[in-house]
């Protein structure tokens, strides 16, 4: 069993009718940021936040997407001529495919599973916790070899608690090291089951004012701080990660909260500062959205180092770009 | 029983830069431009005119006795080692006897052409054209091999089908001698050898008579070596009259060394450095073959520096090091514009390797083997060729040392597994010792040294043309002609088992042909360009009183590479999945389809890209197709023997053939188009390689790199900041350790460059597989905006 394999996999299209069922789009393996050592790392779909830097935007539906990769496409219209409720778009001379309309769109898969050149996706797969047992059984020598293991991530993996459940209990069966990737912004009567089957918990502290983490975010940081504080006094072992936004949530006052709120708490083994990054802009691009920060610019190195330097006065290991 | 004595080994000593001088050095090595220097070919055309009358082997000391004392030579400011292969740095003699045809219709072209050009005078080429090119019409061993092959073995190298180009044209070379016999014994001690086995033979007995021949021969040219390092005495001293008192000390201390090595033996480090160097040295002047490979040199150079590093201090020695490590980089040779496709670079192989086991089974890591990595770091040119031996016991300083010179982006080290390389010359009947103590000869190429002629090089082999013929019933569509057997066409394939089946006689047929064409070129350089230099070197040449053109070595091998594995392993993978186990498209209809270059079925060619499974994501659909494409391939060339009672053992390394083999393939059923390069080494084909490096060394392990005892060769790209920082580290070596606990043969790591994300954004099918591994971040870099590609490219010249 193989990513690849799934890719192509049209039956892993339809929603099953096993449990636990989880939606994920994409399983990268030989990922190196996100928990130390050599890892797979698995996607899940769905996202109970709108961040406005989101490198993921195909991760925040909670439903399949459809994405249209123009590089890849050779022309060749078969999707025109498959698509039963007409959502290819096409340029105003109706010569090139441009697109795909979001609003007709069924997600029936008919155009996918014709477009041999790999410019249509459907975004999410249904994969059975046995599917992910033999994608990580593949990299165990690794894992072993580099103090690795198995990242859930996404989107949202706790959004997901079923699956994530069953696929924890799994890779801890297996004697792998796990780690999840969360928002936090999940009831703690969801989140708290979950917890005894992590190693590491990754989670992003974006913005310490409840307004700003909205008007950044979609929703407010009270029940995300409320969770932090709940790991802390649990003593599970967490790495913090702060997105840097240029101008957004980079300003001293804020930092300074942030580092402030790991100092008094004990589980935080390290911080990863993540600058912001403009990856997002292609895939916004490919599903047919907008990008909201298309105005703005990376942060510059210096402003990378001095945020890096402000949280080392609170945590031993700061890395900026993850580990 | 364990005889190494435990040494502590201070991983400080190899913490020492480049020191000024080498830099100095290094910096005037960049200014030459390689260019063609006539005095070798006007020499040797000399000698063999007064030598007619003489038996080959004295021709060939004698022409090596006059070259050795007419060519020019010279020392440089600031050099400790000396000795020059040519009347210029990084200049290239020519070797007429062994083919020139090439070299004079090449001639007005080799400062235009596109790849590894020479400068060449008007002065330099007159003397070619008047003194060496009309003598040499005719008598050449190029020319003599050609006459011993049959016109289809011709007709199947015209096709490229294979190519025995490298030994065809040029000397052998491929070789390691004994240089711990001659640092312990001196060239002296070879002539004293020699004097007595020939005191042993019985002057009325024919083949006693002919191996005084060849002992004379070795005496000759030892004698003639040891001339040659007094010139260099000379001309120290000479140069000393008129130098600073401080160069003039080290002059005269060169003086002194070149009249001591390498005729007696070596005392201290950079006495035997110089002796080594000579010996190299005038092995790439005897003959042209390249990949003449000091190998385990942290072995046999141990005694020296240790007798030797508290007197020189670790700086010292590095410096003295890295001096050898330019020396070598400066050796150089001008080969045929097609050859250089398939060795591009002025690559001269040298390969130098360090760690492993020793003989008797322990860890052989010592200081110099990581001071000898420093060197390579220091120099950070393209010569000599570092590798690294990996076996259980390897140390954790020494993982660490190899993974940092690593991630540098040269290439180097190339990554070596004792657990499968020594049961691998085992099974080709080495003695457990020996097989303990093997290195890497060219680029991948083990053997134990000093004891072997492995003609490795004696082929590119073309898996994927064999295929294509199968396909095509014989018939070459590139070429226009029936070149092999009528093995069924298209049409009469009722299932996948019957296309196997073509393949495998297609492959009988040319592997034959193959092994003909070696053993053709075999016969004629032990008939026409024995090598007695060399051939002292080796045990048991003098013993036997042949040189190892034939058969002096105790041990012989002729190794021909297939080229292809992922290539082959593709296309059948998807012959197999959509013409039988899904039947969506004919076989027919697609090999109408590959006919015409995919023209208008870019469809079908996109589902042969991208919806067939591909070799290298640890996909056993495809792999286990290729591993049993690859096994029909090795099976077949191991069933053959050599002139010199040798085997013939496969090897899957392709140096840079995989370009001009697929120039003559047409489409193939992996959608590559016709004419593209093939895929390199057991490497996946560039672009289909979607799944990560650990899901490519799963792939690559599944082969079975154990009977490819000639070598394998897999090339993994690394972006920079996957290797950053201790933990960056640490994932190269899980890598390759893991690979290697699973049976991998060799690895070698290029750190992704900003060049090579160039080219990604400019032809993004070969780079689908070209992950940004950004924290929580998924994506392939080929479908990025540009905009976003350039930001990436701009950040990673920051890094690297």
């Amino acid at each position: 069993m193989n990513w690849t394999d799934k890719l192509y996999d049209f039956d892993a299209l339809q929603k099953p009718d096993w449990e636990p069922k989880g939606l994920v789009f994409d399983v990268q393996r030989f990922a190196i940021h996100d928990g130390g050592g050599i890892r797979t790392n698995v996607f899940f779909k769905g996202c109970p936040l709108n961040c406005l830097w989101c490198q993921n935007p195909e991760s925040i539906r909670w439903r399949q997407d459809i994405s249209f990769v123009e590089q890849h496409c050779i022309q060749c219209r078969k999707c025109i001529a498959v698509c039963p409720v007409s959502a290819i778009k096409t340029d105003s001379c109706e010569e090139r495919v441009t697109g795909i309309d979001k609003e007709k769109c069924i997600l029936c898969g008919a155009c996918f599973k014709t477009c041999y050149a790999g410019a249509i996706n459907i975004i999410g797969r249904w994969l059975s916790v046995e599917d992910l047992v033999a994608m990580v059984n593949r990299d165990r020598d690794f894992y072993v070899a580099s103090g690795g293991g198995i990242t859930f991530s996404g989107g949202e993996p706790t959004g997901q608690p079923k699956f994530l459940l069953a696929a924890l209990q799994a890779m801890q069966g297996l004697g792998l090291h796990t780690a999840v990737e969360t928002c936090l912004h999940v009831p703690w009567e969801q989140l708290e089951p979950l917890l005894s089957h992590v190693d590491l918990l990754l989670t992003d502290i974006k913005h310490m004012d409840p307004e700003r983490h909205g008007a950044l975010t979609g929703v407010s940081n009270e029940l995300i701080l409320e969770n932090f504080r709940n790991i802390a006094g649990l003593g599970i072992p967490v790495r913090v990660r702060i997105p840097l936004i240029t101008g957004l949530n980079d300003d001293v006052a804020n930092l300074q909260a942030t580092a402030d709120l790991i100092a008094s708490c004990k589980n935080v083994q390290g911080v990863d500062v993540l600058p912001y990054n403009r990856l997002g802009i292609s895939k916004c691009h490919q599903l047919g959205c907008d990008y909201a920060l298309a105005d703005v610019a990376p942060p510059s190195t210096e402003s990378v180092e001095a945020t890096a330097d402000l949280f080392r006065s609170v945590a031993d290991d700061v890395t900026v770009g993850g580990m | 029983m364990s005889q190494k004595q435990t040494v502590q080994i201070n991983s400080a000593v190899a913490d020492h830069g480049p020191s000024d001088r080498v830099e100095q050095v290094k910096a005037r090595f960049l200014t030459y431009t390689p260019e063609v220097c006539p005095e070798r070919a006007r020499l040797i055309t000399e000698s063999y005119k007064e030598t007619e009358a003489l038996p080959m082997h004295l021709r060939r000391a004698k022409a090596l006795e006059k070259v050795l004392a007419g060519m020019s030579i010279f020392i440089e400011d600031d050099e400790l080692i000396v000795g020059n292969q040519c009347s210029k740095p990084r200049s290239t003699p020519i070797f007429p006897e062994f083919s020139c045809q090439w070299l004079e219709d090449e001639l007005d072209r080799l400062a235009k052409r596109q790849a590894d050009v020479f400068l060449i005078s008007e002065e330099t080429k007159a003397i070619l054209r008047d003194e060496v090119f009309p003598y040499w019409a005719g008598k050449t061993n190029q020319e003599y091999a050609t006459s011993l092959m049959t016109p289809e073995a011709l007709d199947a190298q015209g096709a490229g089908v294979f190519t025995v180009g490298n030994y065809y044209f040029n000397g052998v070379g491929h070789i390691s001698v004994d240089y711990k016999k001659v640092l312990e014994k001196g060239l002296e001690g070879i002539v004293a050898e020699a004097d007595a086995a020939k005191a042993s033979l019985d002057c009325a007995d024919p083949e006693d008579m002919k191996k005084r021949q060849f002992l004379d021969a070795v005496i000759i040219s030892n004698k003639a070596v040891i001339a040659f390092a007094n010139r260099f005495a000379d001309e120290a001293e000479r140069l000393a009259a008129g130098a600073d008192a401080a160069r003039k000390a080290e002059l005269l201390e060169v003086a002194r060394i070149c009249r001591k090595v390498p005729a007696q033996p070596a005392e201290g480090l950079q006495e035997a450095l110089q002796s080594f160097w000579f010996v190299q040295l005038v092995i790439q002047i005897e003959s042209n073959g390249h990949s003449i490979s000091p190998m385990r040199m942290d072995q046999y150079l141990y005694p020296y520096y240790a007798a030797d590093k508290e007197n020189l201090g670790a700086e010292k020695v590095q410096e003295l090091m890295d001096l050898l490590w330019i020396k070598m980089a400066g050796i150089n040779k001008v080969r045929d514009e097609n050859s250089t496709q398939a060795f591009g670079g002025y690559p001269m192989f040298q390969n130098i390797i360090v760690g492993g086991v020793d003989r008797h089974g322990e860890d052989a890591t010592n200081e110099l083997s990581l001071v000898m990595m420093q060197a390579t770091a220091n120099t950070a040119l393209y010569a000599p060729s570092l590798s690294v031996r990996i076996h259980e016991g390897t140390p954790t300083l020494f993982w660490k040392k190899a993974a940092e010179v690593a991630r540098l982006g040269l290439g180097m080290p190339a990554w070596y597994n004792d657990r499968v390389i020594v049961p691998a010359l085992l099974s080709r009947g080495l003695s457990l010792e020996d097989a303990r103590d093997y290195g890497i000869i060219g680029c991948v190429e083990p053997q134990v040294g000093g004891k072997t002629e492995g003609w490795h090089d004696a082929a590119f082999f073309s898996m994927s043309k064999v295929l294509e013929l199968a396909l095509n019933n014989g018939y070459d569509p590139m070429g226009k002609a029936q070149l092999g057997p009528q093995t069924g066409s298209v049409e009469d394939f009722k299932t996948f088992d019957d296309v196997v089946a073509a393949y495998q006689k297609q492959m009988e047929y040319f592997v034959k042909l193959l092994c003909h064409s070696d053993n053709a070129v075999d016969l004629a350089h032990a008939k026409n360009v024995p090598l007695p230099f060399l051939s002292g070197m080796v045990e048991d040449c003098i013993g036997r009183g042949k040189s190892v053109q034939e058969g002096g070595a105790i041990y012989n091998f002729t190794g021909p590479q297939g080229v292809g594995v992922a290539n082959v392993g593709d296309s059948l993978a998807a012959i197999k999945k959509f013409c039988f186990d899904e039947q969506v498209v004919s076989l027919p209809e697609l090999k109408a389809a590959m006919d015409k270059d995919f023209e208008g079925a870019e469809e079908l060619r996109q589902m042969l890209v991208n919806r067939a499974p591909k070799y290298g994501n640890d996909d056993d659909y495809a792999d286990e197709v290729a591993v049993m494409a690859t096994d029909i391939y090795c099976a077949e060339v191991e069933k053959y023997r050599n002139p010199r009672k040798g085997i013939f053992q496969p090897g899957l390394y392709p140096v840079s053939a995989n370009v001009p083999l697929g120039s003559v393939v047409a489409a193939t059923p992996d959608g590559r188009k016709c004419g593209q390069p093939l895929a390199d080494g057991v490497s996946p084909q560039g672009g289909f390689d979607v799944s990560g490096p650990t899901a490519t060394v799963c792939s690559v392990a599944k082969l079975d790199h154990t009977v490819a005892s000639n070598g394998t060769l897999l090339n993994q790209k690394f972006s920079p900041d996957s290797l950053a920082g201790e933990d960056g580290l640490q994932k190269l070596i899980a890598v390759t350790d893991t690979f290697f606990k699973r049976g991998g043969f060799h690895v070698q790591y290029n750190v992704v460059s900003r060049k090579v994300l160039e080219d990604a954004q400019a032809n993004p099918d070969n780079y689908r597989g070209l992950v940004v591994r950004v924290a929580g971040y998924s994506a392939f870099f080929t479908v990025l905006d540009k905009s976003i590609q350039n930001d990436i490219i701009s950040r990673t010249e920051q890094v690297a």
